[in-house]
């Protein structure tokens, strides 16, 4: 449950994980993969998106493209 | 994996840990403070200091928001989750900080309703889920997360889901920086600057550590690559005498931030008058409360809320630890009575904590030989 020492801690502030685009949802959401899982993020930091985008996400909220 | 595998190059890494090598000036000492969790943590899960010169030494800041909750506002959490109907949520670690009075998980353990999100999107789905009873985030954080709730709130506030508030422990990593730096027993030479945090305020709110103190700072990313790379150039810029706030991690971090999400913090939150920071104290305009405006969506507005306070115990020295005075294992508790699985204080609890890291990497044993 909580997080172990070979985990980023997610509460951390500076978690950032490289998630890439399945699938643009709409209400400002897309399906994004990382590892093989898939969770929904909000996209409003960073505009539109499209399936292989990748993006850097923090707790739910991509806070930046990756390119 | 596209954007960590080519910043874990170990010829690499030999190769920038011969620069430094050669940078460093015999005789010198230099101190290098990195203010973030994730990076204290990077550094012992690869073995970034073992390429380092003994003369240079990496201090752990307090860039962990797990480690700076100081007690009371856990206990003021865990009397808002025994609240009869109320579902009370929040990341996982933050479930094992130990309050005056217990952890939110003996929180659960006597009945309260304490659940584990991975984000505050979740704690809302939870509340569309279950609209006859209150659910509270319990937000932590700096500002790399607290867009992240902001959000959240404004689509609570567009749906009208009024079940939902929000309990902010959220936090600014300028107001503790600038802290430590008036410190008077602290001695650092540079700073390795939060890389995820500047992707949301940039470059520029660093720039006080240049400007006023004199003090070079590098922000950098989270691979082992990019901290080895930042060392070199903070130990660049002291060799050549220059002081200056760099980005290492222009690949994520633009100089100015992520405008939309200051805008949402902006609109969302509001500074409280001062918050207090375990092992800090009191610093003022340091925590995020909600604004005016989202004044129906406070935890603490809505619930009783008992404001307590609670002094560390005597034993944890947490406070040096965050202060970078002390090594993690020169605390007298250290991996005797403060472990992973039984912490007395924060710094051992969340694997951000430098403790928890020296603890888990065995970095301990090594070191305690050196004293």
């Amino acid at each position: 449950m909580s997080c172990t020492a070979d985990t980023h801690c997610i509460t951390c502030s500076d978690e950032g994980v490289p998630m890439r685009v399945v699938t643009a949802l709409e209400d400002g959401l897309a399906r994004c993969e990382a590892d093989g899982a898939e969770s929904d993020v909000m996209i409003d930091l960073v505009g539109a998106v499209s399936p292989g985008d990748d993006l850097l996400v923090h707790a739910g909220v991509a806070l930046a493209r990756l390119a | 994996m596209k954007y960590v595998d080519e910043y874990r190059d170990a010829e690499l890494g030999r190769v920038l840990s011969g620069e430094i090598m050669a940078t460093v000036e015999p005789g010198r000492e230099y101190k290098i403070m990195e203010v973030c969790g994730g990076h204290t943590h990077t550094i012992y899960k690869y073995g970034v200091d073992d390429l380092l010169p003994a003369n240079v030494e990496l201090v752990h800041g307090p860039g962990c928001p797990v480690c700076v909750i100081p007690m009371g506002r856990v206990d003021d959490g865990i009397a808002v989750a025994h609240v009869p109907g109320v579902i009370f949520t929040c990341f996982g670690d933050m479930m094992r900080v130990p309050g005056g009075s217990g952890t939110l998980l003996d929180a659960k353990a006597q009945g309260a309703d304490v659940r584990m999100v991975y984000s505050p999107l979740d704690a809302l789905r939870i509340a569309r889920e279950n609209p006859d009873r209150e659910v509270v985030f319990f937000a932590v954080g700096f500002e790399t997360t607290a867009p992240s709730t902001a959000l959240t709130l404004k689509r609570a506030k567009a749906e009208g889901i009024s079940n939902f508030t929000c309990f902010s422990n959220h936090v600014t990593i300028v107001p503790p920086l600038r802290a430590l730096l008036e410190s008077p027993d602290l001695r650092l030479d540079g700073f390795i600057g939060p890389g995820h945090v500047s992707t949301v305020v940039g470059a520029r709110p660093f720039e006080f550590i240049p400007a006023d103190y004199g003090k070079p700072v590098v922000i950098s990313g989270f691979e082992p690559l990019d901290l080895l790379q930042s060392v070199y150039m903070v130990l660049r810029q002291l060799v050549e005498g220059r002081c200056e706030v760099e980005n290492q991690y222009a690949r994520v971090v633009p100089q100015d931030g992520n405008p939309a999400a200051l805008a949402v913090l902006e609109e969302v939150f509001e500074l409280r008058p001062h918050f207090e920071w375990r092992g800090l104290g009191f610093i003022s305009h340091s925590g995020l409360k909600l604004s005016e405006a989202y004044r129906d969506l406070d935890a603490e507005l809505r619930f009783e809320v008992p404001g307590v306070r609670v002094a560390d115990p005597k034993a944890c020295q947490c406070g040096e630890v965050l202060k970078g005075v002390i090594k993690p294992w020169e605390c007298k508790v250290f991996g005797t009575a403060c472990t992973p699985e039984r912490p007395i204080g924060t710094c051992m609890v969340s694997s951000e904590g430098a403790c928890a890291a020296y603890y888990n990497y065995g970095r301990f044993a090594r070191e305690r030989e050196v004293v």
